[in-house]
């Protein structure tokens, strides 16, 4: 009888132990049941007078295509690794004027010496009015560089292609209440390159109703550093450039259209470091604060140092005299989009300091209204030792209008205090230690309004091939800006579940 | 920074009222999710490059010129 007893209840306590295990299996839910495939991309135009590579003026203009795929694999229970490819590719009339001059033969000049320079080696197969055996010795009409911030330049900058690409790996802990993270990521385009290492960690409690979270990140990029074709041959050449390579043979002229040597960029010497680092700590905390309404706050400290200059920003001083190549009848309204045919010559690059403190401090703040409308809001405030401060709000409401389709109208509001070294066109002094006339960094309001259609369906009816289509996001926003800039995104993204 | 530190407050208050799992179904209502939705990702860019202000959005902290 003894034995009985034990063998039943050896085989209860058994029984009630594989139970126990059991449904520890059954209802350790994975983090991600099957990989996603996110398909994104974007189409983004804008247009303003404010090049910062025109030294405050000039043409804006800028297209851009951006494609990522994100592929989501759940590499256990707990964990899910994360890949994320991209790349960028732009055209912009405002960074291919790093070098405006083109020479096409639409302006001559008229020289009796041997033109090696711009002009000449721009355009080989123009050619020359005079073919004699000994033109060195006479007078001949060549093609002359001229250029214009208010057109495209033809130069290889005008465009650029930037790839990026980067994992991430979270995990979960069996009661999902502590998931930690780290990612790596690396980008490159023509002149710069970013590589960049994180970790997180989230903690929720109070019932999952709160969340706390942690994240530092690093980044660690380089510039390949490219300077105002002006500068750039004065870096190379000194004192003698006009003389040498690029300028040799070319007309700068004065204010009054004279042709003149006097133009000497003194103030300008090429950055010695051209290193950028970047760290942030960033600092969460989330609420479930009804059953309709949660909200979240959320802080960074964000440090940068190095060149945090752009290299291709043209600079002019106030207190200098102004050259020009190009056209000289263009001069008197060199500063209006008229000008089609006369460029400014730079007396230095933008500066700014080495060091950049930046704290950001944001909440958001999400309410279910009922089954057709939610609302969900932004808000930010930023401040950096430079002197930029700025406020930042948003709204989004969606809306569903059957089982399936969400309409979302949003709407955003930005302004800004602009940094102490901003100065608009012609403005800052040589003898300043800091400067710059990028717009980006002035003081303005922005407003940004759009609307976006979303597809939904979490059973993914819909497949194609061996994916079920789980999402569909359709964006557009209007971006209108104090100072005249104006663009347009639209976004588009597909999530397909396997 | 003031009112930031009220809204903590707030929250933290708030915490002691909690939600069960199955009170969560609005809650978590993928419109209701506490960050930015991954098509967002490329209206942010575009912002930290014509803007000075970034963070605190849940995108990225650094990395990149932005400089086009």
């Amino acid at each position: 009888m003894k034995k009985i007893l034990f063998i039943t209840s050896l085989f209860y306590l058994t029984s009630a132990n594989s139970q126990e295990k059991d449904s520890t299996a059954v209802y350790k839910k994975r983090v991600l049941e099957t990989a996603e495939i996110e398909f994104l991309g974007s189409y983004y135009q804008q247009d303003g007078k404010h090049s910062p590579v025109g030294g405050g003026i000039g043409s804006e203009e800028l297209k851009d295509y951006t494609s990522n795929i994100v592929l989501s694999i759940p590499v256990s229970d707990d964990g899910v690794l994360t890949i994320d490819a991209g790349f960028s590719a732009y055209t912009s009339a405002s960074s291919s004027n790093i070098n405006p001059f083109v020479s096409d033969g639409s302006f001559t000049t008229t020289t009796n010496n041997n033109n090696t320079g711009a002009s000449r080696s721009m355009n080989s197969n123009t050619p020359y009015t005079n073919k004699d055996d000994d033109y060195y010795n006479t007078t001949t009409t060549v093609p002359a560089p001229y250029g214009s911030p208010w057109i495209e330049s033809t130069g290889a900058s005008r465009k650029d292609v930037l790839k990026t690409l980067s994992a991430s790996y979270s995990h979960s802990s069996d009661n999902r209440n502590t998931i930690w993270n780290a990612n790596a990521s690396v980008s490159k385009e023509y002149d710069y390159q970013s590589f960049g290492v994180g970790a997180g960690l989230a903690k929720l409690f109070n019932d999952k109703n709160s969340e706390i979270s942690l994240k530092a990140s690093a980044y660690f990029d380089k510039w390949y550093a490219i300077y105002p074709t002006e500068l750039h041959e004065y870096s190379l050449y000194g004192m003698h450039f006009q003389n040498s390579g690029y300028f040799k043979g070319v007309n700068i002229l004065d204010e009054y259209g004279m042709a003149t040597t006097n133009y000497l960029p003194k103030s300008f010497h090429p950055f010695s470091n051209e290193k950028r680092n970047s760290y942030s700590m960033s600092l969460g905390f989330s609420q479930v604060l009804t059953k309709n309404l949660q909200a979240s706050v959320f802080m960074d400290l964000l440090y940068q140092d190095g060149l945090l200059s752009t290299p291709y920003h043209r600079i002019y001083f106030a207190d200098k005299a102004n050259y020009y190549i190009g056209q000289p009848r263009y001069i008197p309204i060199y500063d209006s989009p008229g000008n089609v045919g006369v460029f400014r010559l730079a007396d230095d690059v933008e500066r700014l300091p080495k060091t950049r403190f930046k704290v950001p401090v944001g909440a958001r703040l999400n309410y279910y209204i009922n089954e057709q409308f939610v609302v969900r809001s932004y808000y930010r405030y930023y401040a950096d030792d430079w002197g930029l401060e700025a406020h930042t709000a948003s709204i989004e409401i969606p809306y569903r209008i059957s089982e399936y389709f969400t309409i979302l109208p949003m709407y955003r509001f930005y302004t800004q205090k602009g940094v102490r070294y901003f100065a608009p066109f012609e403005k800052h002094y040589s003898f300043q230690k800091y400067y710059t006339s990028d717009y980006d960094l002035s003081s303005f309001d922005s407003h940004q309004y759009g609307i976006g259609l979303s597809y939904s369906d979490i059973l993914t009816h819909a497949r194609v091939l061996k994916f079920g289509l789980k999402n569909i996001d359709f964006r557009y926003n209007r971006y209108e800006r104090s100072d005249a800039l104006k663009a347009d995104i639209f976004s588009l993204g597909i999530k397909f579940v396997q | 920074m003031k009112l930031t530190i009220l809204c903590l407050l707030c929250l933290v208050c708030y915490s002691c009222n909690t939600v069960k799992e199955y009170e969560k179904q609005n809650i978590n209502d993928p419109d209701m999710k506490l960050s930015a939705r991954s098509s967002e990702r490329y209206e942010t860019n575009f912002q930290i490059y014509r803007e000075g202000a970034s963070g605190a959005n849940g995108g990225k902290t650094g990395g990149g010129c932005g400089c086009n």
